[in-house]
């Protein structure tokens, strides 16, 4: 049985390889999915936030050192306008945020109450809340220099210089935000996931073109059992899904240099596992259809909309709590949890209900897949 | 030795008897002619005897082994040639040989060997590495058949193999029918065609309902519905007087004229055509032609089927 099941192994991937178009649909289209993922992230994470500063306080040297002060900020790029221009930047999108210093700016400052100063943004607190925090802990210094100059210019300009030029400094370091790298392989992962659902059901439809076709018949009629013959097609799908794996992630990793966040043999494993579970669907779906246009018609309801659900295509918290419980019944979510826990952290040992789900899943589609075809053993319906 | 011997072999879908009780031998050597209308069991028998569908009851040997027990033997020993085709169009006519070879456990040179053999009896061998799709549909037929003997089975089992060719294609296949049992095969030929049958068949079983309801020479068959012959002789016109005087002549058991037309029914082991002619000429009958018609198997189908072969 063991050669019999190699011969056929062997012979299916010949053929299926053979076919440029299939190797453009089992390599190409995840790639694809990588690179589109790509392009969804590229400008996110690396914003620079684009702020237009209007000196109503004139010469001032508080003014004059505030305004030196954002010009220098990291991701940060300061822009000189007057109060009309920033309303109308603000307004095109071609400012993120305006600082507004107003006349009496410097002189609050050096009383010790700061005042006269106004941060603005259509877009909210998410931008503006960077801006705020460096530039209000800059002038509660300087408020804290007014207040120790008991409001003489002289002394402020002393204590102020000695302040610039303390030997304590203060290095700012960007962290390198892996938030975005991390988006793009879960999304990565996601278009792979659904483009290995559609392979795995491609192949196991192989069982209904050869009946179609009639060559299971002669199949059967020589001394390979339809079971060898159903193994040797499951062996096909695994390893067809496992080069696809194997390719994306190195594609992933070594092309796209994205790090994921996770050590690369460890997400092949945990994938590799979702093949398992992936293949039990495909083959649900084909015992389940008498031929290919009713297993197309299945694939076409089943595999895209719980990939959609599971969250392959979007973030799952976006949808509303009851589609995310119906998204926990779904393969597809267990394996994109354990991914961003992984990402988080957790080591595989804080992923053994993800994998022990998966790999129940599984299980559980083989048992009703080999149910099906045992009841399904009417060979008038092939021959 | 019998190749194939089957005992008291019934198959029934739910209420629906496909096979009914059915007894058969085939010996070692025979090309064995199976016959029946659609519907009448033939490709259930044929399905059973490879294993495909498990009987009811009754058992199925293959060279004296019950291919309950002995699958993989029964398996390796046997070739079918499905009425439908049953070939790769992706794959060449060498690789369609050689993966349905393999499945037999031929590997490397033998592999090689027995495909390239197979390819040539068909006459395929310039084709080999051509796909079926640019095949005629004879072409696509005889590959169907080499697909069914590269592993050199003792018993071939034919399901319709010349439907829908041309008639030379028709010739080679029947050719390699014969020549096959001339290497020593025992063949199990169903048709359509009855003139193949009668052309081919060393042993012909005729199947109704599930059940042999004839089986033997096609002599014997014959024989089981009549012992009469039917001559019809054309006259230039009516002699009704005639009858009489022909009802004279031993075998011949009735007489009757219509218009021109003489009909004559006469015991087929008595040769008396010669005999019904002279006394035609001595009477001065203008004869315009003579056709004396046997009985064929078209004829017996009939009888005993009560529906044409291809009904």
């Amino acid at each position: 049985m063991g050669k019999n099941i190699w011969w056929l192994v062997l012979s299916s991937l010949r053929k299926e390889f053979r076919k440029r178009g299939n190797i453009l649909i089992y390599f190409g289209l995840p790639l694809a999915g990588v690179l589109i993922s790509t392009f969804i992230y590229a400008n996110a994470g690396q914003s620079v936030l684009r702020v237009g500063v209007v000196n109503g306080d004139g010469a001032e040297t508080v003014a004059a050192e505030t305004v030196r002060f954002i010009s220098e900020m990291g991701q940060v790029k300061a822009e000189n306008v007057t109060e009309e221009e920033l309303a109308t930047l603000l307004a095109a999108g071609k400012l993120d945020s305006g600082v507004v210093l107003e006349e009496g700016y410097s002189q609050s400052v050096l009383a010790g109450q700061p005042d006269h100063i106004v941060i603005s943004s259509i877009k909210g607190a998410e931008v503006t809340a960077y801006l705020k925090a460096l530039l209000y802990n800059y002038i509660d210094n300087m408020t804290a220099l007014g207040r120790a100059a008991e409001g003489d210019p002289a002394r402020y300009q002393e204590l102020f210089e000695e302040y610039r030029n303390t030997v304590f400094k203060l290095q700012a370091e960007t962290v390198n935000d892996k938030s975005v790298t991390k988006d793009m392989t879960y999304q990565s992962l996601g278009f792979l996931i659904l483009f290995m659902m559609m392979s795995s059901v491609n192949l196991t439809e192989l069982i209904l073109k050869h009946r179609e076709d009639r060559t299971f018949y002669r199949i059967i009629s020589s001394p390979v059992s339809s079971r060898a013959y159903v193994i040797s097609n499951i062996i096909v799908n695994m390893i067809v899904m496992l080069l696809q794996i194997i390719v994306t992630l190195f594609f992933l990793r070594y092309v796209f240099k994205l790090d994921p966040g996770i050590p690369i043999t460890a997400l092949a494993g945990l994938l590799g596992l979702f093949a398992l579970a992936s293949v039990g669907i495909s083959l649900v779906i084909v015992a389940f259809s008498k031929n290919r246009g009713v297993s197309d018609s299945l694939q076409n309801l089943i595999v895209t909309p719980t990939c959609l659900l599971a969250g392959c295509f979007f973030p799952v918290e976006i949808m509303p709590v009851a589609v995310r419980r119906i998204a926990d019944f779904m393969p597809q979510r267990w394996v994109l949890l354990a991914v961003e826990e992984l990402q988080d952290g957790s080591g595989f040992g804080g992923i053994w209900l993800n994998l022990s789900t998966l790999f129940v899943f599984a299980i559980v589609f083989f048992l009703i897949a080999a149910y099906k075809f045992g009841h399904n053993n009417d060979t008038r319906k092939f021959i | 030795m019998n190749v194939l011997d089957i005992r008291g072999l019934s198959k029934k879908f739910g209420d629906f008897i496909a096979v009914d009780n059915m007894s058969l031998t085939v010996g070692e050597g025979e090309i064995f002619g199976f016959l029946g209308s659609n519907g009448a069991g033939k490709s259930t028998t044929i399905n059973l005897v490879a294993s495909l569908l498990r009987p009811s009851s009754g058992e199925i040997n293959i060279l004296d082994k019950n291919i309950a027990k002995h699958s993989r033997f029964a398996k390796m020993n046997l070739g079918i040639v499905p009425q439908d085709l049953a070939i790769y169009e992706d794959m060449t006519a060498f690789e369609n040989v050689k993966f349905f070879a393999g499945l037999y456990g031929l590997r490397g040179e033998e592999l090689k060997e027995r495909t390239e053999e197979a390819l040539k009896f068909v006459g395929l061998e310039d084709k080999a590495k051509s796909f079926p799709k640019n095949f005629s549909g004879g072409m696509k037929r005889r590959l169907n058949i080499a697909c069914a003997i590269a592993h050199r089975p003792k018993l071939i089992i034919m399901d319709e193999p010349t439907v829908g060719i041309d008639p030379q294609s028709r010739i080679y296949i029947l050719a390699s029918v014969r020549k096959l049992n001339e290497m020593g095969c025992t063949i199990i030929y169903t048709s359509h065609y009855m003139e193949e049958v009668e052309e081919i068949c060393s042993r012909i079983a005729i199947i109704d309902h599930g059940k042999i309801i004839a089986d033997g020479t096609k002599e014997q068959l014959i024989a089981t519905i009549t012992d009469l012959k039917d001559i019809r002789i054309e006259l230039k016109r009516g002699e009704p007087d005639l009858a009489l005087s022909l009802k004279n002549i031993p075998g011949v058991r009735d007489v009757s004229v219509e218009d021109n037309m003489l009909r004559i029914s006469s015991d087929m082991a008595v040769d008396n055509l010669s005999q019904i002619l002279k006394v035609l000429i001595d009477s001065g009958a203008d004869i315009r032609s003579v056709e004396e018609q046997e009985p064929n198997l078209e004829t017996v189908f009939l009888t005993l089927t009560g529906r044409n072969l291809r009904d």
